[in-house]
């Protein structure tokens, strides 16, 4: 078992790092779009107008009650039948980023309704607007009191983008696809696989802690 | 093209089972499998609490289709030739076992050392304590987050797809090769899933609020 | 004849159809400070986040600087110039003690940074605030040191009038008095201030008049010499000998 690991990793290595560049290109960008998504609903569904609130509520039970797998097939087979294409890795990227900015719309929303609203008063006690007291008194609070959960959230897409495998992304799981039907080493490349993902989680989550630490405020206990 | 679609829902429909077949088995695969190593974590010694915590780490580490493939081109390997249906069933379960012992070894250290201070000041021995104070608060804080989880595996049996499992996204896709058409199957699987995810998360809401309320949650404990 | 600053009239508030204020009107001449006493319940808190529009009241004229405020679209530049200290502090949580000053002057008053920093720094002094507390989160500073820089946070914006809500209340016995301390000298600089407390001594030696606010109406105002010691309403006597005897030490008066 352990030489034809390290066989795959040393003949399929490069290739394997391809997808691996691209997993990260997807993972990265959809969870900017789901970051930057998911601030505005939660914003909207917390300060917003009474309208725009239940659209933005049943866009985050629509992503939220749904596969991401039916979300992604959606874009990538669904989509052209309406004339809107576009091709595997942005299909993936956005339906991944869509899907996860209705979660991260539910971390916020919950860090923000965590925040007293005596402070919020406070803030309108020196003269500030609404608006302004949501920028900077309850959003910076909410989203560092989300943090732990974006970055779950992070580590979570890296994962699941795996899923753009079925629409035929060349990130790392469809590489992996790939080296597999080639070898006939089904079992191996996917341990392979196994182990790159389980080392980049593991990182990942210890770089996500260090963030946490850091970006902590000192003394205050959530 | 929703009258081309619409004969063919008995044969989407007809996969429910299976799919709920999915679900209940690996989530209480996972469920059992969660708990034990949750228990071990905060109750065992140290060096096996570790050695749980890294295993419940990997696991976690590991995405779905993966597991799934590694299951099901693995058993045979090893003389276990499973249908599909069982190696999907293993595979989400090793996964969401990982997921699954966060949730309660969560609960479990969320029950506070001074709740058990004060159970052993009223006479009650280890055993005891755990039994009628840890467990019950435990499985009352763990509860939202484990219904939510149902609701995860759920929507990740569609991955099973991956092996040709024969359930609701499966069947919905074939249909729409078929019939060459995406926007409905697609549509009535999504209706399917919303039809049991939004009510269970619905009463996990409900739950946590409760439990919120009541001040079981939070660091105040 | 010293101006009129702040001119309250007729002021009705209900909550969930209760009415909490009751037709309450005073007036307050600058430089001057108005201590409102009263049992919990009696509107004193709905008062004052009236007159600073963290509340609007549903009838009656609130006259702030010369202006009708109530009919103003800009709550925002008139909340800037009435300053708000709250019971539970309400710091931000998220910034230092010196940010926290910083902060309305830099976002309401627009100043430049080195301005704000040089601004705040001084009314942190004033309330004494020492140069090793700027930097702290308020989680890791003690109740009167909060309430010291929440103080500071509302003088840095030079406000003509600052509300004090029950200031002490949430406060270690031995740590009321630094902040009464402040608010004294506060008061003997001629800053206006309305202060609803329970500190009648801080009444009895500051209060150019005392208010006693029950049920949503004004029983009885005056010198606190006479609303304190000497309260011609029945009800606010009773509530006086009962003050008293829990500030008093032994058999004596603490007066």
């Amino acid at each position: 078992m352990i030489s034809e690991l390290l066989y795959i990793i040393s003949k399929y290595g490069p290739l394997l790092l391809e997808g691996l560049k691209t997993t990260f290109i997807i993972t990265l960008i959809s969870y900017f779009i789901g970051f930057v998504g998911g601030i505005s609903i939660a914003i909207t569904r917390t300060f917003l107008h009474k309208a725009l609130k239940v659209f933005a509520h049943i866009y985050v039970e629509l992503f939220r009650g749904t596969p991401m797998l039916v979300q992604l097939f959606f874009v990538y087979y669904a989509l052209p039948e309406m004339g809107i294409r576009f091709d595997p890795i942005l299909s993936s990227i956005i339906a991944i980023g869509l899907n996860s900015a209705a979660y991260q719309s539910e971390y916020i929303r919950s860090a923000l309704s965590s925040i007293p609203y005596a402070e919020i008063e406070a803030a309108y006690s020196i003269g500030l607007t609404r608006f302004g007291a949501m920028l900077y008194i309850a959003l910076p609070q909410a989203v560092r009191i989300a943090i732990p959960t974006l970055t779950n959230e992070a580590i979570y897409l890296f994962k699941y983008s795996s899923i753009a495998y079925f629409v035929t992304a060349p990130e790392l799981m469809y590489m992996g696809k790939l080296v597999a039907t080639q070898t006939f080493l089904y079992v191996e490349v996917y341990t392979v696989l196994a182990i790159i993902y389980v080392i980049f989680s593991i990182v990942l989550s210890g770089i996500a802690r260090y963030i946490e630490k850091k970006l902590q405020i000192p003394g205050y206990i959530v | 093209m929703w009258q081309s679609f619409a004969s063919y829902i008995p044969i989407i429909s007809s996969a429910v089972p299976n799919t709920l077949i999915l679900t209940f088995l690996s989530f209480a695969i996972a469920t059992a499998l969660g708990i034990s190593m949750a228990f071990a974590e905060v109750f065992a010694t140290k060096a096996v609490s570790i050695v749980v915590d890294w295993i419940a780490r990997v696991l976690r580490g590991i995405p779905l289709i993966i597991s799934i493939f590694i299951v099901f081109y693995g058993l045979p390997k090893v003389g276990v030739v499973l249908p599909s249906l069982y190696a999907a069933i293993l595979g989400i379960a090793i996964v969401d076992a990982g997921y699954q012992e966060q949730i309660f070894r969560g609960a479990i250290k969320a029950v506070s050392t001074k709740q058990l201070e004060a159970a052993y000041s009223l006479g009650l021995a280890r055993a005891e304590a755990f039994l009628y104070i840890v467990l019950p608060q435990a499985f009352r804080i763990a509860l939202p987050s484990w219904i939510n989880d149902f609701t995860v595996v759920l929507k990740d049996t569609s991955i099973a797809y991956a092996i040709g499992v024969v359930e609701v996204f499966t069947q919905a896709v074939h249909v729409a090769q078929v019939i060459m058409d995406y926007v409905w199957p697609l549509i009535f699987v999504s209706v399917i899933y919303l039809a049991i995810c939004y009510p269970l998360s619905l009463l996990s809401n409900y739950l946590h609020s409760k439990l919120k309320s009541m001040g079981m949650l939070g660091s105040g404990m | 004849m010293r101006d009129k600053l702040l001119i309250v009239e007729d002021l009705w508030k209900f909550i969930d159809g209760k009415p909490i204020l009751r037709g309450v009107a005073f007036e307050i001449n600058e430089g001057e400070t108005k201590v409102i006493l009263g049992p919990s319940g009696a509107g004193k808190s709905t008062l004052l986040r009236c007159i600073n529009l963290l509340v609007m009241p549903d009838k009656g004229k609130i006259i702030f600087d010369g202006e009708d405020i109530l009919g103003k679209h800009d709550i925002h530049s008139v909340r800037s110039k009435i300053g708000f200290v709250f019971q539970h502090f309400n710091l931000f949580s998220h910034m230092t003690a010196l940010e926290n000053v910083m902060f309305g002057l830099i976002k309401v008053k627009k100043m430049s940074k080195n301005e704000a920093e040089k601004k705040a720094k001084g009314a942190l002094a004033a309330v004494g605030i020492t140069e090793e507390l700027w930097d702290k989160y308020p989680a890791q500073l003690s109740g009167g040191q909060q309430q010291r820089v929440a103080i500071a946070r509302a003088l840095a914006m030079e406000p003509k009038l600052i509300l004090f809500d029950e200031p002490t209340s949430a406060l270690d016995p031995e740590l009321i008095w630094e902040v009464l301390n402040v608010m004294e000298r506060l008061a003997k600089a001629r800053m206006t201030m309305i202060v609803v407390t329970h500190e009648i001594g801080f009444a009895m030696r500051v209060a150019d008049e005392v208010m006693f606010l029950d049920n949503g109406v004004i029983l009885e105002k005056g010198a606190p010499e006479q609303v304190i010691l000497n309260p011609r309403n029945e009800r606010v006597k009773r509530f006086m000998d009962r003050m008293k005897y829990v500030y008093s030490i032994g058999k004596g008066n603490v007066y």
